[in-house]
C-alpha cells in the first residue's frame, strides 16, 4: 500500500518536473529569436533621389570584427582590416523605388538581418528633401525599431557621402554626427520633433543642413569633417531654403535653444572684440493682436561669461560693463533681426513658431486665418527687447598681459 | 458553484487592471483624435458612466444578493425571456473576450514578436488565463494582488522619467472649440468604463458586500485618475502627434532619455501591458466560464472552461480580419454595444425589478 503510495508520489513529481521543464520551452520566445550576430546594426542612414523618380537608401553598418581586431592585438596582425579606425562601418546602398524597397533589395546583399534599433541618425539628400520628404517619414515612423530620438538631417549635395566620411575622435562619422549635434551649435531636431513640426499649425518644418568642411592639418594631411551649423527650411515637407551659420544662431534664439557658443561683439569706440558666453538665456515670445495688426514681442533676458577680452577695457569699471551690455545687446538683437529678415520676408516660413504662441493666446483669431498663416506670418511685426548682462569675467580683471598704463581708466 | 470569497478590496484589485489594461495602450490616441489638447477632460466625463454602472451593478446586487446577470435575469424577466438575455450576455462577453485576446496579440506581434504567428501568442495567453481561472476566483485575486504593485509602479516611475520631456504649452488653449470635442472624445473612454458592470460576476462572492459600492465607486476613481495622468503625459510629450499614434504610450516610454544612459525603456510599457491584459483576459474569462455554467444549470463552472477557452481563440480570429479594423470596433463599434449591454440592460433590469417588487408589496397589502 504504502509502495504504491510511494510510487504514486514519484510519478507526480515525475509529471511536475516534466511539466515545468517542458514549460521553460514555451517562454523563451524562440519564434522571434534573433541573436546579436544575426544582426546588421544601421548605425546612420542616408537617403537620396535618384534619377528615373528612384531613391537610393545607403546604411552605414557596423562591422563588429573590426573591434575584436583594431582593439586588443593593435596593428600587428589584422590582414585586410584597414587599420586606422577606418574600416570600422561599411556603406552599403541599393536604388529603390522608395525605402521599403531599396531596404528589400539592400537586404537580399547582406547576409545578416538590417536593424534599425541603434540608428540615431538619418539623413536626407538635398534633392530628397526638396521633392519632399512625407514619403520617407511615412516609413521611419511606421516601422517599429526606428527610435523617436533619432536624429534627422539634410545634406548638402549626396546624403551617401557622410556615411563614407572618416571620422578621427568618434569611432565611425554616424556617432560624429550625432555628438556633435548634441552640443547643439546647430539646431537640433529628433524624429519626434520633426514628426510635431510637420503635423503642426505652420505646417513648415527646419532640419540642420549637413555640409562637409575641408580643414587644413598639420603639414600636408587634411581632414574632412560635418559641419552642421546651417538649416534647411522646409515648407509643408518639401525644403525650400536654407538659413546659414549665422541666421541659425539668431533662430536659436528665438527658438530656446541657445547653449554653449560664443557672441563675439564689439564694444562701441572700441578697437578690439569681446567673446561672450551666454550662460543663461530666457527668451519670451509675447503675441498681441490690436485690430489687424499682428505683433509678436520677442523678449530674451541673457547673462554672459567674458570669455575673452580683446579691447583695453577694465571691467572692474561699471562704466566699461554697461558699454560692454550694451553691446551684447545689440550684437543679440542684430542676429535675430537677421534671421527673421530671412525667415520672415525671404524664405516666409515659420520655423520660429510663432504660429503656436498666436494661437495658444488667441484661439479665436487664430482660427480666422489659420489657412492663410503663410501669408499672414510675413506681415507679424516683431518687436525685439534684449536685456544683457555679464555676470562673470573669469580669473583676470584687467586686459590679460597688458601694462597697467595702457588699460582704460 | 464558487466556493471562493473574496474581500471587496480584492475585487478592486482585480478591477483596476482589468479596465486599465488596454485602455492606457490606445485612448490617448483615441481621445486626442476628437479632443485633442482637451484630452485630459475626456476620462472625467466618461467616468461618469463608470460610477452610473457600478451604482447599477451594486443595486441590482442589492436585489439578488447571491446571483449573478444570468441568473436574476430569469427572475425578473421570465424564464425564457430571461434565458435568451442571459445567452445574449454570453454572446457579448465570449467574443469582447476574444476581441481583446486579439488586440493583447496584436500590439505584441507588432511591437516585439514580429515573426511570431499570432496565434501562437494569443493561444499561449488563454492557455495561461485558462490555468487561473481553473484556479477559481480566490487564485484570480491572488494573482491580481500580487501583480498589482508590478502593474502600477512602473507607470509611476514612467512618468518620473518623462517628466523633462514634457512640454505644457501643448494643453493651451484650453477649449478653443468649446467642450463638445471633450465629449466626443469621452465616448471611447466610456466603452471602458461600463466595463465595469463585470462586478457583477463578483459581487456575489464578496465577504464584505456591504462595501462592494466603496470599493467599486473608488475603483471608477482609481481609473479615471490613470487615464487623466497617461493621456496627459502622452499628449504633453507627443503633442499633436499623439493622433497619429497607434500605441502611443509605447512612443513615449520609447522616447525616454535620462542622462543619455538611462533609454529605450519600452519594456516597461510591455511588462505592464502584458500582466495588465492577463489579468483582463482572465477576469473577462472568468465571467464567461461562471455565465455559461449557470446559463446551463451546472454544477461547477470548471468542466467549462476549457471549450471556452477554444471559443475565445476562434472569437479573438473571427471577431476583425485585421489590427485596424480592431481599433475601429474599439472607436466606433463598442462603446455603444458595451453601454447598451452593460449599462442600459441592467438599468431596465434594475427599473423592472424595482416596479414589480412595489406591486407585488402593493398587492400583497391590499
Amino acid at each position: 500500500m504504502s509502495a504504491n503510495g510511494k510510487g504514486q508520489l514519484l510519478m507526480r513529481n515525475a509529471l511536475l518536473l516534466l511539466y515545468f521543464c517542458g514549460s521553460i520551452l514555451f517562454v523563451t520566445g524562440c519564434w522571434d529569436r534573433t541573436e546579436v550576430n544575426d544582426l546588421a546594426i544601421v548605425t546612420a542612414a542616408a537617403i537620396d533621389k535618384k534619377e528615373n523618380n528612384q531613391i537610393e537608401l545607403s546604411l552605414q553598418l557596423f562591422i563588429p570584427k573590426s573591434l575584436s581586431m583594431g582593439g586588443g592585438q593593435g596593428g600587428g596582425g589584422g590582414g585586410g582590416g584597414g587599420g586606422g579606425g577606418g574600416q570600422i562601418t561599411l556603406a552599403a546602398s541599393h536604388k529603390g523605388d522608395n525605402i521599403a524597397d531599396a531596404l528589400s533589395k539592400l537586404q537580399a546583399q547582406l547576409p545578416r538581418e538590417v536593424f534599425w534599433g541603434q540608428c540615431k541618425v538619418f539623413i536626407f539628400g538635398e534633392k530628397a528633401a526638396r521633392e519632399g520628404i512625407q514619403e520617407h517619414m511615412d516609413f521611419l515612423l511606421r516601422h517599429p525599431e526606428p527610435r523617436e530620438r533619432a536624429f534627422i538631417y539634410v545634406s548638402e549635395g549626396d546624403a551617401k557621402r557622410f556615411l563614407e566620411l572618416s571620422s578621427y575622435l568618434e569611432r565611425y562619422s554616424g556617432e560624429t554626427i550625432r555628438e556633435q549635434s548634441k552640443r547643439k551649435l546647430g539646431i537640433q531636431v529628433t524624429m519626434q520633433d520633426l514628426d510635431e513640426m510637420l503635423t503642426g499649425n505652420a505646417h513648415v518644418a527646419a532640419l540642420p543642413y549637413l555640409k562637409i568642411r575641408k580643414e587644413k592639418q598639420t603639414l600636408a594631411k587634411s581632414y574632412n569633417y560635418p559641419d552642421l551649423f546651417a538649416t534647411a527650411v522646409f515648407k509643408k515637407d518639401k525644403m525650400i531654403g536654407t538659413l546659414n551659420e549665422s541666421d541659425t544662431r539668431g533662430v536659436l534664439w528665438l527658438r530656446k535653444e541657445v547653449k554653449g557658443y560664443t557672441v563675439n561683439v564689439k564694444p562701441k569706440s572700441q578697437k578690439g572684440e569681446v567673446s561672450l558666453n551666454p550662460v543663461s538665456a530666457r527668451v519670451k515670445l509675447i503675441p498681441r493682436i490690436k485690430g489687424d495688426e499682428w505683433k509678436m514681442f520677442v523678449k530674451i533676458n541673457t547673462e554672459g561669461a567674458i570669455v575673452q577680452n580683446g579691447t583695453n577695457l577694465n571691467f572692474s569699471d561699471p562704466k566699461a560693463i554697461k558699454l560692454l551690455e550694451k553691446a551684447y545687446q545689440m550684437g543679440i538683437k542684430e542676429r535675430i533681426e537677421y534671421a527673421l529678415k530671412k525667415t520672415q520676408h525671404e524664405l516666409k516660413t515659420d520655423i520660429v513658431g510663432f504660429s503656436d504662441e498666436f494661437h495658444r493666446k488667441y484661439p479665436k483669431q487664430w482660427k480666422q486665418i489659420e489657412n492663410q498663416w503663410e501669408t499672414k506670418f510675413p506681415d507679424v511685426k516683431v518687436i525685439i527687447d534684449v536685456q544683457a548682462h555679464v555676470r562673470r569675467q573669469g580669473y583676470i580683471n584687467k586686459p590679460g598681459g597688458m601694462p597697467e598704463q595702457e588699460v582704460k581708466k | 458553484m464558487e466556493k471562493g470569497k473574496i474581500s471587496s478590496l480584492q475585487m478592486a484589485i482585480m478591477m483596476y487592471p482589468t479596465i486599465v489594461a488596454t485602455a492606457i495602450l490606445g485612448v490617448p490616441s483615441i481621445t486626442a483624435m476628437y479632443a485633442k489638447n482637451d484630452l485630459w477632460l475626456s476620462p472625467i466625463l466618461a467616468s461618469f458612466i463608470g460610477i452610473l454602472t457600478v451604482y447599477i451593478a451594486y443595486k441590482l446586487h442589492k436585489h439578488f444578493p447571491n446571483q449573478t446577470v444570468i441568473q436574476f435575469s430569469e427572475q425578473i424577466m421570465g424564464r425564457l425571456v430571461g434565458k435568451i438575455l442571459g445567452f445574449l450576455y454570453l454572446a457579448f462577453y465570449i467574443p469582447v473576450t476574444g476581441g481583446i485576446i486579439r488586440g493583447y496579440g496584436e500590439f505584441i506581434v507588432d511591437s516585439f514578436l514580429v515573426k511570431t504567428p499570432i496565434s501562437v501568442v494569443m493561444a499561449s495567453m488563454v492557455l495561461l488565463c485558462a490555468f487561473a481561472v481553473l484556479g477559481g476566483l480566490e487564485v484570480l485575486a491572488r494573482v491580481a494582488q500580487l501583480f498589482l504593485p508590478a502593474f502600477t509602479i512602473p507607470l509611476i516611475i514612467l512618468i518620473f522619467l518623462l517628466s523633462p520631456d514634457f512640454e505644457f504649452k501643448n494643453l493651451f488653449p484650453m477649449f478653443e472649440d468649446g467642450i463638445m470635442p471633450s465629449i466626443k472624445g469621452a465616448i471611447a473612454p466610456s466603452g471602458y468604463f461600463t466595463e465595469f458592470f463585470l462586478m457583477i460576476f463578483l459581487l456575489p462572492f464578496l465577504t464584505d458586500g456591504k462595501k462592494g459600492l466603496k470599493y467599486g465607486m473608488m475603483t471608477v476613481f482609481a481609473v479615471m485618475m490613470t487615464l487623466v495622468v497617461v493621456n496627459l503625459i502622452v499628449f504633453l510629450v507627443l503633442g499633436e502627434s499623439t493622433i497619429s499614434k497607434v500605441y502611443p504610450l509605447m512612443n513615449v516610454s520609447r522616447s525616454i532619455s535620462v542622462g543619455n544612459f538611462f533609454e529605450n525603456l519600452e519594456s516597461i510599457t510591455m511588462a505592464v501591458w502584458i500582466l495588465g491584459a492577463f489579468i483582463k483576459i482572465s477576469v473577462f474569462y472568468y465571467a464567461a466560464a461562471l455565465g455559461t455554467a449557470q446559463w446551463l444549470n451546472l454544477s461547477d463552472y470548471r468542466p467549462v472552461i476549457w471549450p471556452i477557452g477554444i471559443l475565445l481563440v476562434e472569437f479573438s480570429f473571427w471577431s476583425f480580419p485585421s489590427g485596424m479594423e480592431l481599433g475601429r470596433y474599439d472607436l466606433v463599434n463598442f462603446p455603444f454595444q458595451g453601454l447598451m449591454m452593460q449599462t442600459l440592460i441592467p438599468m431596465l433590469l434594475l427599473v423592472i425589478s424595482v416596479v414589480s417588487k412595489r406591486l407585488v408589496k402593493k398587492s400583497k397589502t391590499s
